[in-house]
């Protein structure tokens, strides 16, 4: 791979050993990848503070702290994913029952390790979807190191900005990262024309549709017409699935998104290698795949993934109030909306009919761990196909049945303590 | 495609270098990371996939495509617990399968001239040269029936 003079220096060590550990990362990442060279960013980084992707050119928590101290800060704006310390719930742990993470020491002590990233500049969003969050955008064009699976298509296909799933400490406190797959124009074309001739309607819908194409496409580029004009929850549901059930981490919406002001100009001039269209039926099939077990008993009821936000927690709130859950909500969501919505009275709401806000993680960086002092669930209801596709595997080899639906059918469900919900 | 001594050459790009060589473990259906691989025991716990507990553990493991959260990495934390496979082979990849293979670090390759998961069946013997960029594919006679 080409290294610049001073991306040479850096590796040689003479910006410190943490610095050069951060190039040996980035030069190590970059030729496994095929990368020509690396790419100096320009957009924003998104990174769970704690440990990097590869063990072996890890920097701690003290190395971190005491670059902060020296004044080091990271080079471009960046913003914190969920932490991945397990068990850390950012609000609302006081009351969630779980140990350690409603352990008041546990959570002062997450928060101190977290402490030196936010002194380098990372700012606390502790969010899956902090770009709902983050107050600052990249602008089109502008190069970043973005994480998770509902943020890279938001970052790709809806800002119109570039990024790998690469966000990390090496990559904000660098300021670079291989320049290659999504950073490259060519790269960003589509080549499949997805046409949707099912109409979307609900949320739920663009959560089926994400799955749909996501599973069909993998690694391809789809450029959609027919998908409507979707709202910012159908966007993030859809993103959400479509780089879980496949790695859609571009698409375009031709006379939606930024790098697609016509559908030619999606396929970059050139003609779509495949064409496909999606179904009613197709939809069908992937509810009928996420609602895994029969049981209608529903003990636990999960909504926020990904994270929700104040429209959706506004929704939620309106349907339990003066109602009472016979059995566990959580209703998850990032710690700036949390504040919002605990100051416009959602929170109390959720509270006063038995359910739970929180803010900071899910069921899935919690390990399945949500029902004390069994641990698992039985039979979980959730509104998400990201989730409810991971909760089974988190909870092995404990056997966990997931119902599917909107999210009416999981406030119900948490209110009667039964799963209604049914295919419409 | 099987020439006299039933042998089939593949030509690749590697991503992590080395020799390893072993029986193939075949997934036509993408990987999935995060809470849908159990990194301590080696296998994919994802519901329904063809390799369901099936362990991986020095086996040449060969698949389509990752899919999923960065917890792809997960496959790659099998090397903390000796569960790891001998090699990694794979269609098309990106930063997930790259980091895995970084943390797993054992013989990886990719962009091969031929699709893998074609070519290769569970049960074949492998011969993986990933710093010479060829796979060396030794058919089982059980899967040329």
């Amino acid at each position: 791979m080409f290294l610049t003079d001073e991306e040479k220096r850096i590796l040689d060590g003479e910006k410190g050993e943490i610095a050069q550990r951060c190039m040996q990362f980035l030069v190590a990442y970059g030729e496994a990848a095929g990368a020509e060279r690396l790419v100096d960013l320009d957009g924003t980084v998104d990174m769970h503070p704690g440990p990097s992707w590869v063990p072996e050119y890890d920097v701690k928590p003290q190395e971190v702290a005491e670059l902060a101290r020296k004044g080091e800060r990271f080079k471009v704006p960046t913003f914190s994913d969920k932490a991945t310390a397990p068990s850390f719930v950012m609000d609302g742990w006081e009351h969630c029952g779980v140990l350690p993470s409603s352990d008041p020491e546990f959570h002062r002590k997450c928060l101190e390790n977290l402490k030196p990233y936010m002194d380098m500049g990372m700012v606390p969003t502790f969010s899956c979807d902090h770009y709902l969050v983050s107050t600052y955008w990249p602008s089109v064009g502008q190069h970043c190191a973005w994480v998770e699976s509902s943020a890279i298509p938001w970052v790709n296909a809806i800002l119109g900005a570039r990024s790998n799933f690469d966000g990390c400490f090496q990559t904000a406190y660098l300021g670079k990262v291989p320049a290659y797959d999504m950073h490259i124009t060519e790269n960003r074309a589509a080549t499949v024309l997805v046409s949707c001739e099912a109409e979307l309607k609900t949320d739920m819908d663009y959560d089926l549709f994400g799955w749909v194409v996501g599973e069909m496409l993998g690694l391809k580029v789809p450029a959609f017409v027919g998908i409507g004009r979707p709202t910012t929850t159908q966007l993030v549901k859809m993103n959400s699935a479509l780089n879980t059930a496949g790695q859609v981490r571009m698409y375009h919406i031709p006379g939606l998104t930024p790098e697609a002001p016509t559908l030619e100009a999606a396929f970059q001039g050139k003609k779509p290698a495949e064409t496909v269209s999606i179904t009613r039926q197709d939809l069908r099939r992937v509810y009928e795949m996420m609602n895994y077990g029969s049981s209608d008993d529903v003990d636990f009821v999960y909504l926020g993934c990904p994270h929700y936000n104040i429209e959706e927690i506004r929704k939620v709130a309106d349907l339990i109030e003066g109602k009472k859950c016979k059995v566990r909500l959580w209703v998850m969501t990032n710690h700036p909306t949390y504040k919002i919505a605990d100051l416009a009275g959602y929170r109390e709401k959720i509270e006063e009919a038995g359910g739970l806000l929180l803010s900071g993680t899910c069921p899935g960086l919690l390990m399945g761990k949500v029902m004390p002092p069994s641990d698992y669930p039985d039979v979980v209801a959730m509104d998400a196909t990201k989730q409810d596709y991971y909760i089974t595997g988190h909870c092995h080899p404990h056997k966990v049945q997931v119902r599917y639906g909107t999210t009416e059918d999981c406030v119900n469900a948490a209110i009667t303590g039964k799963w209604q919900g049914e295919w419409r | 495609m099987n020439n006299v001594d039933n042998k089939i050459i593949l030509r690749g790009r590697k991503v992590i270098g080395g020799v390893a060589r072993g029986e193939a473990l075949v997934s036509k259906k993408p990987l999935m990371g995060w809470g849908n691989v159990d990194s301590k025991n080696g296998y994919t716990v994802e519901r329904g996939h063809p390799l369901y507990e099936v362990p991986y553990k020095g086996k040449v493991l060969v698949f389509t495509e990752p899919r999923g959260s960065g917890g792809f990495v997960g496959y790659g934390r099998s090397r903390f617990f000796g569960t790891h496979p001998a090699a990694f082979l794979y269609r098309k990849g990106n930063n997930l399968t790259v980091f895995a293979a970084m943390v797993m670090n054992v013989p990886t390759m990719t962009d091969f001239d031929r699709d893998p998961t074609e070519v290769i069946e569970t049960g074949d013997y492998v011969i993986v040269n990933a710093d010479e960029g060829i796979v060396e594919v030794i058919k089982n006679p059980r899967n040329q029936q």
